[in-house]
């Protein structure tokens, strides 16, 4: 016991001594690197980037870079904490931006790449990137979203044409219900993965839109989005969906099981087919379309952009102008668009190549009639995860769920005001 | 017994010796509690930059939040259920490993290897067993023919916390009954023997002897398993993340999540103040236990 006892002293006089001879390094002179935390769009992103980094030291000595390849459901979380903790990282890339850029984290688009590349950007986005009028970031790509279906499943259960409108799709999801009990009709994800999404969509199909920037408002607690919850929650109550919603994550959950043929219909984008073909639903004899949408309404898209990013704290803006710009020759961004994974191009030059590919070209075309997310809006991010939060559990009750999210994210909306 | 009459030597010199453990103390724990009290009075942005004062406004705030009553109902229910459980279990479970059988040992390792793995692992592992479409518990009960349908217990706010009560059970009762069991070990034999001289039986032997007799261990246990249990943050996030919505949430993960998804690090930190003095009020009970022990003792 005695010798046991005085081992974990030496450890932890061992550990103790090493955290400060850590801390009491000298920092290395000259040199500058550069902190970068980027979205891991797919596993590919890792090698990516550290082609990427190498070529980049190597042709300008003197800036090193150090990448962070974050899951998606960590990364916001990662980078606020960085942020706060006085840690800033000098570039980041995920989904959101106009909270940073009402804080004054950020540099200007035109601070962070060239002239040329700025002008390369596809002016659509570039509007999206935009806080008070000015852009304070510069978007990477995008995505549009469609709903996809097992043509497989849904030809067998006797359904003849894809579902147009919500009717359509109960009918359908009935119907397959009927043929394959073992497979569940449609997959919602309310999951904190996306949930955001599906009730942008749904509610999209119904007339519904998240914000009014007229009256500078949420408008989340209406009829229109309380309908496309309560068809959501009729499809789950019919068990006409998977068992447990509110856990459901969309990719290792509804799209997992899309993959595996246990679902018919599943809410997808430009980029699953792409997924699919890595995650062993290659088999899969899928085909894909708008989303069914509420009698009377039109069909809609959701169209999703992320964004590059410049933080100013560690004022290093020379550096990460360099390395987006670098990013951003076409070379570099044909590998960028290849390791993320079947998405739209944020560059006009990239973008009109995209448009003869026959998976994202369809997309590129739809995307001028997409809804996005108010991602200009400063408290965006914190509505969202309201959003994400109370989805998880609306199925059990549809109104109090919007009326709480309305609430948090209203508060939101004040507080950045 | 009288100890050897010793110099007093002035406090200074003691410092050195002291160093260690008060630079740890300041740095760990005195100054990150007071940095939380600060925070709390602070207007921080939803980049969880400081802004400046606040005064009240967090706390506010925090009443004004309409998921908070819930949440504090379900601390409650999570607190007391769960400690009290785990004692009430964990009573017989010492006894069961102070007796003298076969298998003794074996029973005895058993019992703390929950406590070896660490709560991730434990918690992670549950997950997995429960899982609706890959999980152990599923096909066991379809084999069984009890559930023709995948259930899930986790993703189903009625019952993913009564799952979470039991996990935090499970984990909490090697500690527990070990500290019982140490509590009964001290017991000397001849109490024992002279209960039985005197015919009190089995039963009427363990609540007028053993029971009195262990109250000082039972009321350590309880205390520190409270502060665990109010703590207790792994459990829950692993398994839920306080999902769905903030149905299955404590303060402990409802404040993180005020933190980090509504982007309220100035309400999340009153709420930790709320949480701190808790524990605080715990800490104090138990420094009174010991105190009671030590005079029981001389």
């Amino acid at each position: 016991m005695k010798k046991f006892r005085t081992r974990i002293a030496a450890i932890a006089a061992v550990s103790f001594a090493a955290t400060f001879a850590v801390a009491a390094l000298p920092s290395q002179a000259a040199d500058v690197t550069l902190k970068l935390v980027m979205a891991a769009y797919t596993d590919d992103m890792v090698d990516y980037y550290d082609g990427l980094a190498q070529d980049f030291e190597n042709a300008n000595p003197g800036i090193k870079v150090e990448v962070d390849v974050v899951a998606w459901p960590e990364i916001g979380q990662k980078v606020k904490t960085l942020i706060a903790s006085g840690q800033s990282p000098d570039i980041v890339n995920n989904d959101e931006f106009a909270g940073e850029a009402a804080a004054g984290l950020l540099y200007r688009a035109d601070q962070i790449v060239s002239a040329p590349v700025l002008k390369d950007i596809i002016p659509a986005f570039l509007d999206n990137s935009k806080y008070k009028g000015t852009a304070y970031a510069v978007p990477d790509l995008a995505s549009a979203r469609a709903f996809f279906w097992n043509k497989q499943l849904i030809a067998g259960a006797g359904v003849k044409a894809a579902p147009k409108t919500w009717d359509d799709m109960l009918a359908a999801a009935k119907a397959v219900k009927k043929k394959y009990p073992n497979v569940y009709p449609y997959c919602l994800p309310l999951g904190p993965e996306e949930a955001q999404m599906i009730f942008t969509t749904w509610g999209g199909g119904n007339g519904a839109r998240l914000f009014d920037a007229k009256a500078n408002k949420y408008t989340l607690n209406n009829k229109d989005f309380k309908a496309s919850l309560d068809f959501l929650k009729k499809l789950v109550d019919e068990k006409l969906t998977q068992p447990n919603p509110g856990k459901t994550n969309r990719t290792d959950g509804c799209w997992a099981l899309f993959a595996a043929g246990k679902v018919a219909m599943v809410d997808g984008g430009v980029f699953l087919p792409d997924w699919l073909s890595k995650n062993g639903g290659e088999n899969i004899d899928w085909a894909a379309g708008a989303f069914p949408h509420a009698k009377g309404k039109s069909d809609i898209t959701v169209g999703v952009q992320d964004y590059f990013k410049g933080y100013k704290a560690n004022g290093r803006q020379a550096e990460i102008q360099k390395f987006l710009t670098f990013l951003f020759e076409p070379a570099n961004y044909q590998g960028f668009l290849k390791a993320a994974g079947g998405f739209i191009p944020a560059t006009k030059s990239a973008g009109k190549l995209a448009e003869e590919d026959a998976i994202i070209g369809p997309y590129v075309k739809l995307l001028p009639k997409a809804i996005f997310y108010p991602g200009t809006v400063g408290s965006w991010q914190a509505c969202k995860t309201a959003i994400v939060t109370y989805m998880g559990n609306a199925m059990s009750n549809t109104g109090k769920a919007l009326s709480s999210m309305q609430a948090k994210c209203d508060a939101a909306h004040k507080k950045t005001k | 017994m009288v100890a050897a009459p010793v110099k007093k030597e002035p406090f200074y010199k003691a410092l050195p010796w002291l160093s260690g453990t008060l630079i740890l103390i300041i740095g760990f724990v005195l100054w990150p509690t007071l940095e939380l009290f600060l925070m709390s009075f602070r207007a921080v942005d939803i980049s969880g930059l400081i802004e400046g004062w606040a005064g009240l406004e967090n706390y506010r705030a925090l009443i004004a939040n309409i998921d908070l009553p819930p949440v504090l109902r379900r601390t409650v229910i999570w607190l007391v259920v769960v400690v009290g459980m785990t004692l009430a279990l964990s009573l017989p479970l010492a006894q069961l490993m102070n007796a003298k059988f076969k298998g003794q040992k074996v029973l005895r390792y058993s019992i703390i290897i929950p406590w070896a793995a660490s709560l991730v692992i434990t918690a992670t592992s549950f997950k997995w067993i429960l899982d609706p479409y890959y999980g152990m518990m599923n096909l066991i009960l379809k084999d069984l023919g009890i559930i023709n349908e995948d259930v899930d217990l986790l993703g189903n706010p009625s019952t993913s916390f009564i799952v979470l009560l039991v996990v935090a059970i499970f984990v909490s009762l090697p500690f527990t009954s070990y500290v019982l069991l140490a509590g009964l070990q001290s017991i000397p034999g001849e109490v024992l023997e002279a209960a039985k001289v005197d015919g009190a039986g089995a039963w009427k032997g363990y609540w007028t002897i053993i029971f009195p007799l262990l109250r000082p261990a039972f009321l350590v246990a309880a205390v520190i398993n409270a502060v665990y249990v109010f703590n207790s943050f792994p459990v829950i996030w692993v398994m839920t993340k306080g999902g769905p919505g903030y149905e299955t949430d404590t303060s402990t993960t409802f404040a993180y999540k005020v933190a980090f998804g509504d982007q309220d690090i100035g309400q999340s930190a009153s709420l930790a103040v709320g949480n701190f003095l808790v524990i605080f009020i715990f800490i104090m009970f138990f420094l009174k236990l010991s105190k009671w022990r030590e005079s029981d003792q001389t």
